[in-house]
């Protein structure tokens, strides 16, 4: 067919090498620093920039995830501290308190047995006067019993 | 008989034209004027989206900016994955215009109605279908492998010639031969091969028979770019390896 006659011929064919290959070559290589300027630089740092922008942001983010993670553990030690400082507080003043009702339950016995001794002296005397007086009425009714029931000469004798 | 291949051709929605140029003379050059044509539409599209791609840049990127991200992240990848992490920043552009332009070239060979444009001689279509476009590519290629070897080790690099013994040495010079030559024949053929076979069932059956055949060369172009721009990679990778 047709393309069999153009292999065969001196002129033109399917190997027909002449100064095409150089200036394809040469404008391959254009192409090359074109692209490189307007293509591979560019977009290259973009995606460069990019991946640095979403590394650095993961690395700050880490960073301050660790960082929170430190200051959570450091509050709850802070509070495991507090609480076992408010718990001995707590203790300290239950026993000064139990000291403090024990030391006064002490003074108002002591008090009230004080109190009772010299409610009792009292009583003790009270009645020991009550005694003397009841005494001198009895002998003074029984002087008037005597008088009655024998008369008074015989009881004035 | 050319007489009525003629007729056929021109009632026919193709025709075939393989192995004619629209010739080009400057300074007493010849060049291929209709590879030249498409490819600078090829360069023109990925200048055109690359600069629209990196117009605003943002940090959310959207639209434009983010398909061309994936694609350079998709280049980048390519190239880490061969050349080594440590290594392969500065072969991104190379390696990256290799794959863009092979891919884009193709695609246009495949999507675009070149041969509804009539020139002088020849026809339209794929830069990549001409010999000249893909041995220059290789060339390139091999040029970029020696120098990354040779600044990355200095004259030692060529002592990998000897390695891992001197029986090798014819092989492993052959290599440097062979090497270009598959790369620039098997991208000239794989398009070349894709081209002929739409046009002879376009030219055949004009309706809807070569539409898988269309369907199948996509493919074929897309991993004709990413083999190209890998197997480059994987040379320079290869040059700048220190495992001797």
């Amino acid at each position: 067919m047709h393309w069999t006659v153009f292999l065969a011929e001196a002129e033109g064919g399917l190997f027909d090498f002449d100064a095409t290959l150089p200036l394809m070559a040469v404008q391959f290589l254009i192409l090359v620093v074109i692209l490189n300027a307007t293509f591979y630089k560019p977009l290259g740092k973009a995606i460069d920039d990019r991946d640095d922008y979403v590394r650095g942001n993961d690395t700050a983010a880490r960073d301050r995830l660790a960082e929170v993670r430190q200051l959570t553990e450091r509050y709850e030690q802070e509070l495991a501290q507090t609480r076992k400082q408010a718990q001995s507080i707590v203790a300290e003043a239950r026993d000064a308190a139990s000291k403090i009702a024990a030391q006064n339950l002490a003074e108002a016995q002591a008090e009230a047995i004080r109190k009772r001794e010299v409610v009792a002296a009292e009583i003790e005397q009270q009645k020991q006067d009550a005694f003397a007086s009841l005494e001198q009425q009895i002998d003074a009714l029984s002087r008037q019993m005597l008088e009655k029931l024998l008369g008074s000469e015989l009881a004035s004798r | 008989m050319s007489n009525l291949f003629n007729n056929l051709s021109a009632a026919t929605l193709a025709s075939l034209e393989v192995g004619q140029h629209w010739y080009w003379e400057i300074g007493g050059l010849k060049l291929h004027g209709q590879v030249f044509l498409t490819s600078w539409f090829v360069i023109a599209v990925l200048v055109v989206a690359s600069t629209l791609a990196t117009q605003s840049i943002q940090r959310v990127p959207s639209g434009l900016q983010n398909f061309m991200e994936f694609g350079l992240e998709f280049i980048r990848d390519l190239a880490k994955t061969q050349i080594g992490e440590k290594e392969y920043r500065p072969w991104v552009p190379f390696v990256g215009t290799l794959f863009l332009f092979i891919f884009v070239s193709n695609w246009s060979g495949a999507l675009v109605p070149w041969k509804l444009f009539e020139i002088p001689g020849g026809e339209l279509a794929a830069p990549t279908n001409d010999i000249n476009t893909t041995v220059a590519l290789s060339l390139l290629t091999s040029l970029a492998y020696f120098y990354a070897g040779i600044s990355k080790k200095g004259l030692s690099y060529f002592a990998h010639y000897v390695e891992p013994t001197p029986i090798l040495l014819p092989i492993n010079i052959l290599e440097d031969f062979t090497k270009p030559l598959s790369l620039s024949f098997r991208l000239f053929g794989n398009i070349l091969a894709d081209e002929l076979v739409v046009g002879v069932l376009v030219f055949l059956v004009p309706l809807f028979v070569p539409l898988p055949v269309m369907v199948l060369g996509l493919f074929t172009s897309a991993i004709q770019a990413l083999i190209f721009a890998t197997l480059a990679a994987a040379y320079i990778g290869g040059a700048m390896e220190g495992h001797h």
